[in-house]
């Protein structure tokens, strides 16, 4: 194990710049020792890509079938990650690569533009309430139930889904989701906006049908 | 409330960079000062910002709270076993002097049979080369 860590130590010292690709001493090291690295750095994300999964493909066996495969072309790869770089990003560009690639051919989703944002894209909050409207509403979202959160995630728009999903849930960068997703990141960012938006406006209808705005956003308290 | 002609020019390119604001997202660090001296100096876009802030925080918090699952156990077998396969094959192959390439090939076989019996078998093979990460 010491020798493994002397030579990942090695490896990242010779750091490049992004996009070039690095042997990282693939002759030396023997595939058993690269399964049992893959293992001990790469398991470990199967939680957060299998719920990554269930919200690209929407439904439990296609997300363990893209987790599956995930981790098979991550292995296969695996000699060509430099350690010392960002595992998770590797490995959801390879989550969302072939999620893009295949599952989403198996269904028909009608193609959105990524035209130029407006204002109004920009705005979470564009549609304004005031202000002692406002804490009903925040409460009646904290009060919305798991269920209606993935309904209105799988409701939105795939592209925008997971342009939503890498950056607010994932906490991805702008850059680092664009390069996962493998667009542009001023289309990357259109659709995150976009996105929210729409996310946004489902949530607060979600909130209504809870009985949110319905004698509830006056803002009196008992 | 009538701000000068250049505060209100400077409200509206505030405004517009709200959210990459938020995000962390603005690299130019003379840009960033310049929207962080105005937010200060500014309550309206201040109130903007915050309502903003607070907004996203709170979609962000019910997204992170709901999608949390844990991949089951059988998928994490699967995994397992899959990768120790494809480490037998790897080993194979290194062991008669192949060089492994990154390139997964996947093979489709289909069976036409045609209305006067005769059987023809079509092999198509397409190549997936993965682009280097």
């Amino acid at each position: 194990m010491s020798m493994d860590t002397s030579r990942e130590l090695e490896a990242t010292g010779g750091s490049v710049a992004t996009g070039e690709l690095v042997h990282v001493n693939r002759e030396k090291e023997s595939v058993a020792e690269r399964t049992a690295r893959f293992e001990r750095d790469a398991m470990q994300y199967t939680s957060q890509l299998y719920a990554a999964a269930l919200r690209y493909t929407k439904n439990p066996d296609d997300a363990q079938d893209l987790v599956q495969d995930t981790y098979a072309k991550a292995f296969t790869s695996f000699h060509q990650f430099e350690p010392g770089t960002n595992l998770r990003a590797w490995m959801y560009r390879i989550l969302t690569t072939t999620f893009i690639n295949k599952y989403r051919k198996n269904q028909r989703q009608p193609k959105i533009s990524d035209g130029e944002l407006t204002d109004q894209d920009l705005f979470v909050s564009a549609s304004h309430t005031s202000d002692q409207g406002k804490s009903a509403e925040v409460e009646a979202l904290e009060n919305l139930p798991d269920s209606d959160i993935k309904r209105a995630l799988h409701e939105i728009p795939e592209e925008f889904r997971i342009a939503v999903y890498l950056v607010d849930v994932e906490g991805f960068s702008y850059k680092e989701a664009a390069e996962i997703i493998g667009s542009p990141a001023g289309t990357v960012m259109s659709r995150l906006h976009r996105g929210r938006k729409q996310l946004r406006e489902k949530l607060t209808e979600y909130a209504k049908e809870l009985g949110y705005g319905m004698g509830m956003g006056t803002g009196d308290k008992p | 409330m009538s701000p000068n002609h250049d505060f209100a020019t400077q409200c509206n390119q505030v405004l517009n960079s709200i959210v990459l604001f938020i995000d962390n997202e603005i690299d130019d660090s003379a840009q960033f000062n310049a929207i962080a001296f105005h937010l200060q100096e500014c309550d309206l876009c201040r109130g903007a910002m915050e309502l903003e802030r607070q907004q996203l925080q709170i979609m962000q918090s019910l997204l992170t709270r709901s999608c949390c699952e844990t991949a089951p156990e059988d998928l994490l077998v699967r995994i397992h076993n899959q990768v120790n396969a494809l480490a037998a094959e790897l080993s194979q192959a290194e062991s008669i002097g192949y060089v492994g390439q990154t390139e997964i090939i996947t093979k489709y076989s289909r069976t036409e049979i045609t209305i006067d019996g005769e059987t023809q078998i079509e092999i198509e093979t397409s190549h997936e080369i993965w682009r280097d990460f």
